[in-house]
């Protein structure tokens, strides 16, 4: 769906952008990770056709953005940052204002707006003046109109930030409606864990470059080249202990109180290879768990040493 | 509305604009100031003598003093508010962060632009039909034709259409309103004293060179300011050039170029506010232009794909 290819950003001397390459699927949500200042919002701009790049190339559902910016914006939804609302317009108006933008037919658009704002529960509000609406009312009105003209992919520059926890919660939840729907989306945040769970995979950018990209999962493994799965036995833990040490991909086993937690290196294969040795041995295994790994502190690892690259 | 002529910028500023009490009350204010003016200005005609309504010919007069006056009031009024009505649209989208939605929807920048100055002449526009029961007081006295006045409005229009783009301009090449603002009215000071300037000692130059002149010059300069225009419109309108105000005020220039021989060139032929329409609309065309490129948001050529 969305193809970036050696794109480069200059501000005189300054590199914003770096050869950054990427590729999101379609339906796929992709998080895009870095600290302030590490180029999101440049390529983001970039990819929404606001920003004209040094050089590379940017490809939307088969149309380059540099070539056809017009036809690339009926494909984007773009949510920026900071963005402002006008005074004296209300919700309905806000919509029907930027519906008529994108050149959607009158009646086309009220149904469209009403169907917006039932996803993004602000039907209640469409009467009220877009100006009085909460930060977090505000930050779904204009989820909903990135979403006005239907397009398939949305660029969504940071959509929680500065948000309590239930707005947080609730944006959350559109986006998984969004993936449901059929949706890409390309998401930026500063913070990894924030976006880990609702990505199927995820970028990490620092200084311009592009320095690990995967699933959540691969890009653990990749950084820690280890798995931690957490078992829980019925009883026999001494026997499980020991027979855990013998496996040729545990690393390590430490035990806490009636859960034991295993670091072990190799794929997911390994993991089904472990439990099957549990099982065969008649250790009375009640759970198996995967752990996800210290996302906060791979990503200052990986933010930290501009060389890591995979 | 057919889909070609529809602005949604326009039509969502049109639908906006009048809700709430703000342009009521600017509405009210202007139209305040103006007869505020005027009937000072009329009070003191009457008291020192100059108006009275003894005979035909002497109330044709009286009502053409009026007249000027409030054409002159109003175009001076025009010049003062199109600048506040533009000189912010562009800069302001900016610091309010809505531009960046704009310009990724379908609307083309030059389309944006246009919206945003025809939505401030939208307004001027209102402010010139409100003043018109203020000027049909003129009927009154007589001397003055309703067509008079109906050029008199399309040449405000042209006017305010010249000096709005200037403030688009100005609107879409700095990022700040407060600077684009006080830019545009010190351009608009400069343009207008400077051309009449320079145009004067241009003359004066062509003139002294020539013993005994028999063309008809014009220099162009005095084409790309509107208040020369209305001058001209003003004369035109008010008939014998020796006796009316304006060629008192204006004839240094082109009153006594006008009496020496037949002008030369078909530009030159047009009576000089037609000529200083086309000059000054072509200019606000052009900057127009500049502005929807100055916001262009993808300039192709700066990318090497």
């Amino acid at each position: 769906m969305l193809v970036v290819r050696d794109l480069v950003k200059k501000y005189g001397d300054f590199l914003a952008v770096d050869h950054l390459n990427m590729e999101v699927e379609r339906g796929q949500i992709f998080g895009f990770i870095g600290p302030n200042g590490a180029g999101k919002t440049t390529t983001m701009k970039i990819i929404a056709t606001l920003l004209a790049p040094t050089s590379g190339r940017v490809v939307v559902d088969g149309i380059d953005v540099f070539k056809d910016p017009i036809k690339a914006r009926e494909k984007i939804g773009y949510m920026p940052d900071f963005f402002g609302v006008y005074d004296n317009l209300k919700v309905k108006e806000y919509l029907d204002f930027y519906g008529s933008a994108y050149g959607i037919e009158y009646r086309e658009r009220r149904k469209i707006a009403e169907d917006l704002l039932e996803l993004v529960d602000l039907s209640d509000k469409k009467d009220a003046y877009v100006d009085t609406l909460s930060r977090g009312m505000k930050q779904r009105l204009c989820l909903a109109r990135c979403l006005i003209h239907n397009p398939e992919l949305l660029i969504l520059d940071e959509p929680a930030s500065g948000m309590d926890p239930r707005a947080r919660a609730e944006i959350k939840a559109i986006l998984k409606e969004l993936k449901r729907m059929g949706k890409t989306i390309l998401i930026s945040s500063h913070i990894l864990p924030e976006v880990a769970e609702i990505c199927d995979s995820v970028g990490i950018i620092d200084r311009g470059k592009l320095v690990v990209q995967g699933s959540v999962e691969q890009i653990i493994q990749r950084m820690t080249g280890r798995t931690v799965v957490r078992i829980r036995v019925l009883r026999d833990m001494d026997r499980a202990i020991s027979l855990l040490k013998e496996q040729p991909m545990v690393t390590s086993v430490i035990q806490e109180d009636q859960e034991l937690e295993v670091a072990c290196k190799g794929s997911d294969e390994d993991l089904w290879q472990l439990l099957r040795a549990l099982v065969s041995s008649d250790v009375p295994v009640v759970s198996f768990r995967k752990m996800e790994g210290n996302l906060e502190q791979i990503f200052m690892e990986v933010t930290s040493d501009e060389e890591m690259a995979l | 509305m057919k889909r070609w002529l529809y602005n949604p910028v326009l039509a969502s500023s049109l639908k906006t604009r009048m809700r709430g009490w703000r342009t009521a009350a600017a509405v009210t204010a202007y139209l305040g100031v103006m007869l505020f003016i005027a009937y000072i200005f009329f009070k003191i005609s009457v008291e020192n003598g100059v108006m009275y309504y003894l005979s035909f010919s002497s109330s044709r007069s009286a009502g053409l003093r009026v007249y000027l006056m409030l054409a002159v009031l109003q175009f001076a009024l025009i010049l003062l508010v199109t600048p506040a009505q533009t000189a912010g649209v562009i800069s302001s989208e900016r610091e309010m962060q809505t531009l960046d939605l704009l310009l990724c929807t379908k609307m083309s920048p030059l389309s944006i632009i246009i919206g945003k100055l025809l939505s401030s002449l939208a307004f001027i526009l209102l402010l010139i039909i409100s003043s018109i029961p203020l000027f049909s007081l003129v009927f009154l006295f007589g001397g003055i034709a309703p067509e008079d006045v109906a050029m008199l409005f399309l040449f405000y229009i042209i006017t305010a259409f010249a000096v709005g783009s200037i403030g688009i301009f100005y609107s879409a090449l700095f990022k700040r309103t407060v600077v684009s603002t006080v830019v545009t009215y010190i351009t608009i000071f400069f343009l207008g004293i400077v051309s009449v300037v320079l145009g004067a000692y241009m003359m004066s130059v062509h003139y002294s060179q020539v013993p005994s002149p028999t063309d008809h010059y014009i220099p162009f300069i005095l084409y790309i300011n509107p208040a020369v225009g209305l001058g001209d419109l003003l004369a035109r309108q008010a008939g014998d050039p020796t006796t009316n105000v304006y060629y008192g005020i204006l004839g240094l220039f082109f009153g006594v170029s006008r009496s020496l021989g037949s002008p030369q060139g078909w530009f030159q032929k047009l009576p000089l506010w037609i000529g200083n329409s086309a000059v000054i609309s072509g200019i606000a065309v052009l900057l127009l232009c500049a502005s929807a490129w100055v916001i262009r948001p993808y300039k192709r050529l700066r990318c090497k794909s």
